[in-house]
């Protein structure tokens, strides 16, 4: 990247690994901080609404090089906050469908395409359970963060107009029952019962034919299963609706507002954020470009399962009822009590009534 | 009761007796057995696990190829083959690496040549994804792959192949040289001259990291990893020596500056009378009694001013993101000085008396007479004190920032997470926690009785 030290010297980086939320501590009792840090779209409203960041709008209006038309629209949006810019996304991922193209041919079942919907896939992976015995259809986190694809593709929203979240509602419940059943039909099966810490893990081991992951289980691959012939396609649409539904996971470059150098900090930014940084960071099958110029990249026509899976993964992006991985300032509060009845469900410990019933008043007390 | 029904009694009881006196001694043994199991087994296996391609198999076993001394004899000789040594391989100009694998296929199929590749293989996660090293596949060429046995044993058929990977190049050394050996699914594979990392594609694939490795980066695949991947963008330095030379470094200032400060004041507390005393002592008792989160904040605020700007007095800055700031910060904890104080309460103040009367000054008495009867308290400080700081993370992850150079090696582990464990690459991860186990795990067994010592002088630990 063509950076000079003496750009980059100023600022003093942060451990990556420091929460936002400490962060926004920090950035608020020392002007010593950082003036660029990464933001996860996750911790993005408490941080933006604490004033510890700056609103960009006036720097990029400035801007010769950095547009907002140059950065994908729901990607943009994810990092405005009441009418203003506080971060311009660095990279994004969303879910895909991963499948052994091995496993599939072994049991003369037909790959996954862009036109299943869930009934279709899921007869797909009967087919491959019935060719190979002791191999499960997909990998099932026990989590929001996949299951809430399926959610979206029904209709759900997090929020309604009045701010709740209704997961009785007949949408979260299509999602939730559809997911689980899965997994209670033994079409899928969640990680940790075949010894795995995550979908990828078991993906790896060729235990199961397909997992929900994003671009990130690309290099995982590359180092433990090298050889592992896969392919990827979109999530199923849902088969009332006819959508698909995805959830966007994006990072920001956000500035300092106590920052002393706002102006060179914001050249550093356009430069981070430059079509040659994220041609080199996409060619090295790192991370998806936030600019939408880009998915006309020659890149993504190359011939090999990498380029073809995160060609995927950037298309999931603009591919129906897609929203970023946020819950407002509710954060993991918001999913912790979904998680929990999808894992009990799963397991079979409750049923889908119960289990949403009991999801539904918890929420209720946190948004109170 | 004749004399022959006592004397039988007696025996009974004598047998009884000696019988309970066993049973307790293998409860006692068995319980013992189960502590130390419980304590040093978590660690043995961390240990395992980390010599593992894969460590988080499951189920997880206790083997491992990494273990086995066939599969080091041949790391041995592909290493030299390769052109390295023995114990560290590379694939050098002129390298010829002899191979052979065997496979077995049920009587009535033809087994099939297998098709053998040295892949291209980028890194995928963790920092070695964005070093651009070159391909080791751009000088290899690969012989004809010959059939060099076969034998039919109860209906299975087992065929042996050969074949040659050599370096045509000359002048490029590289560093791995990676194998991919395919077949048809009804192939099965039996041996190899080196035991593959990996059989992928349901049994087609065989696949080796790296054939020519030595033994060394075979057996520590991991720890290598640790090494050969951590640079510092900033300096180009190998960042985990760097870490542990911090943690030393650090380990050992602290160590003196605590065995200075807390014999000094501990004596002073112990012995001297002087107004405020208790008030004095008590003040130490409370500083013990807060926890470290409550007074980060505060603490950082004065570091960052440079001590109330008195830094600025002597031409220096903020204290923040410095050794200096924290060794300042932490230079002597309030239980150090409360071993210290109580060690030499316990000392018989006869001697002090006689020195005085000798006409020693205090000075003279503290350093000639009490300290060098301190020896038991300031082993067990020391030895306390340097495992402290060496474990310690969450104030050194609050002052000490960047660049990754500057950081001790709890907080570089840290890194690890973000660049290793974000990827699921736990490897690396359960290596450098391994070798940053290891010199507490040395010390511990080398100075145990100072260990138990420290212990019983305070009443608490660290």
């Amino acid at each position: 990247m063509a950076c000079t030290p003496s750009v980059l010297g100023f600022g003093r980086p942060v451990h990556g690994d420091t929460t936002n939320i400490s962060q926004a501590g920090l950035l608020l009792i020392d002007s010593g901080q950082p003036d660029l840090f990464y933001v996860d779209i996750f911790w993005s409203r408490g941080l933006f609404s604490s004033g510890a960041v700056e609103p960009l709008d006036s720097y990029i209006a400035k801007s010769k090089v950095l547009k907002t038309t140059d950065i994908t629209p729901s990607l943009l949006s994810a990092f405005t906050y009441n009418g203003k810019i506080y971060g311009i996304p660095k990279d994004f991922n969303t879910l895909a469908l991963f499948y052994n193209r091995d496993m599939f041919d072994v049991a003369k079942a037909p790959y996954p395409d862009e036109k299943d919907d869930w009934n279709s896939l899921t007869d797909k992976f009967r087919k491959v359970q019935a060719g190979l015995p002791g191999v499960y259809g997909i990998a099932l986190a026990p989590e929001y963060a996949r299951m809430g694809a399926f959610a979206y593709a029904a209709g759900f929203s997090v929020f309604d107009a009045r701010g709740k979240s209704s997961v009785t509602g007949s949408q979260f419940r299509e999602g939730f029952e559809f997911y689980t059943g899965l997994a209670k039909k033994g079409v899928g099966i969640m990680p940790a019962d075949i010894g795995q810490g995550w979908g990828g893990g078991a993906f790896a081991a060729e235990k199961v034919a397909a997992c929900l992951e994003g671009a990130w289980v690309i290099g995982f691959l590359r180092d433990q299963a090298p050889n592992l012939n896969y392919g990827a396609t979109l999530l199923p649409k849902n088969p009332r609706t006819g959508q698909r539904g995805n959830l966007i996971f994006t990072v920001s470059w956000s500035m300092n507002a106590q920052s002393k150098h706002k102006q060179e900090a914001f050249q550093v930014l356009e430069l981070l954020t430059s079509p040659e940084a994220q041609q080199w960071v996409l060619e090295r099958g790192l991370a998806l470009p936030s600019r939408q110029a880009l998915i006309d990249n020659p890149y993504f026509k190359r011939a090999d399962k990498e380029a073809a899976a995160n060609y995927i993964v950037f298309r999931g992006a603009s591919d129906g009822n897609v929203f970023p991985f946020e819950f407002a300032a509710y954060g993991d509060d918001w999913m912790t009590p979904i998680n929990q009845v999808l894992s009990a469900v799963m397991s079979g410990e409750q049923t889908v009534d119960v289990a949403l019933k009991e999801a539904q008043k918890r929420l209720d007390e946190l948004m109170k | 009761m004749t004399e022959q029904d006592r004397r039988a009694g007696a025996e009974n009881r004598k047998k009884l007796a000696a019988r309970r006196r066993w049973a307790k001694a293998a409860a006692v043994y068995v319980l013992l057995l189960g502590f130390s199991l419980l304590f040093v087994g978590p660690m043995a296996f961390a240990m395992l696990s980390s010599l593992k391609d894969n460590p988080v198999e499951w189920p997880p076993g206790l083997g491992s190829p990494q273990l086995s001394l066939a599969n080091w004899v041949a790391a041995a000789r592909l290493g030299l083959a390769g052109g390295g040594t023995a114990f560290f391989g590379q694939f050098a100009p002129g390298a010829i690496v002899p191979f052979s694998i065997t496979y077995e296929v049920d009587e009535g199929s033809e087994p099939e040549t297998p098709i053998v590749r040295v892949p291209r293989r980028v890194p995928g996660a963790g920092p070695a994804a964005i070093i651009a090293e070159p391909f080791a596949a751009d000088d290899a060429v690969v012989s004809e792959v010959r059939e060099a046995r076969r034998t039919t044993t109860d209906g299975v058929v087992r065929v042996t192949y050969e074949f040659d990977i050599t370096h045509m190049g000359s002048d490029m050394v590289y560093g791995k040289l990676p194998l991919d050996i395919e077949v048809p699914m009804y192939q099965r594979f039996v041996r190899a001259t080196l035991e593959p990392n990996r059989i992928e594609r349901l049994g087609r694939v065989q696949s080796w990291n790296n054939v020519t490795s030595g033994v060394i980066p075979y057996v520590f695949y991991n720890y290598h990893r640790v090494f050969r991947e951590n640079y510092s963008r900033a300096t180009g330095k190998n960042l985990f020596l760097a870490w542990i030379r911090n943690s030393f470094m650090l380990a050992g200032i602290k160590v003196v500056t605590t065995l200075v400060v807390a014999s000094m004041a501990g004596y002073a507390l112990a012995r001297l009378k002087f107004a405020g005393r208790k008030a004095l002592f008590n003040l130490v008792l409370l500083s013990m009694m807060i926890p470290g989160q409550v007074t980060f904040v505060s603490n950082y605020l004065v570091l960052r001013d440079g001590i109330f700007g008195l830094t600025k007095l002597l031409g220096g800055g903020s204290l923040i993101n410095t050794w200096t700031g924290y060794v300042v910060s932490t230079m002597v904890g309030g239980s150090a000085v409360f071993i210290m104080k109580q060690f030499f309460e316990g000392l018989p103040t006869e001697l002090e008396e006689s020195a005085r009367i000798d006409g020693a000054s205090v000075l003279a008495t503290y350093s000639r007479i009490m300290l060098p009867l301190a020896g038991p308290a300031l082993g067990a400080l020391a030895i306390l004190t340097f495992q402290g700081t060496w474990n310690e993370f969450f104030w050194p992850l609050v002052i000490l920032t960047s660049p990754p150079d500057k950081y001790t090696l709890t907080l570089g582990l840290l890194s690890f997470r973000t660049t290793y464990a974000v990827a699921f690459d736990w490897g690396p991860m359960l290596a450098g926690t391994v070798m940053s186990a290891l010199p507490i795990v040395v010390m511990f067994v080398v100075f145990q009785r100072y260990f138990v010592e420290g212990i019983s002088f305070s009443g608490i630990k660290g």
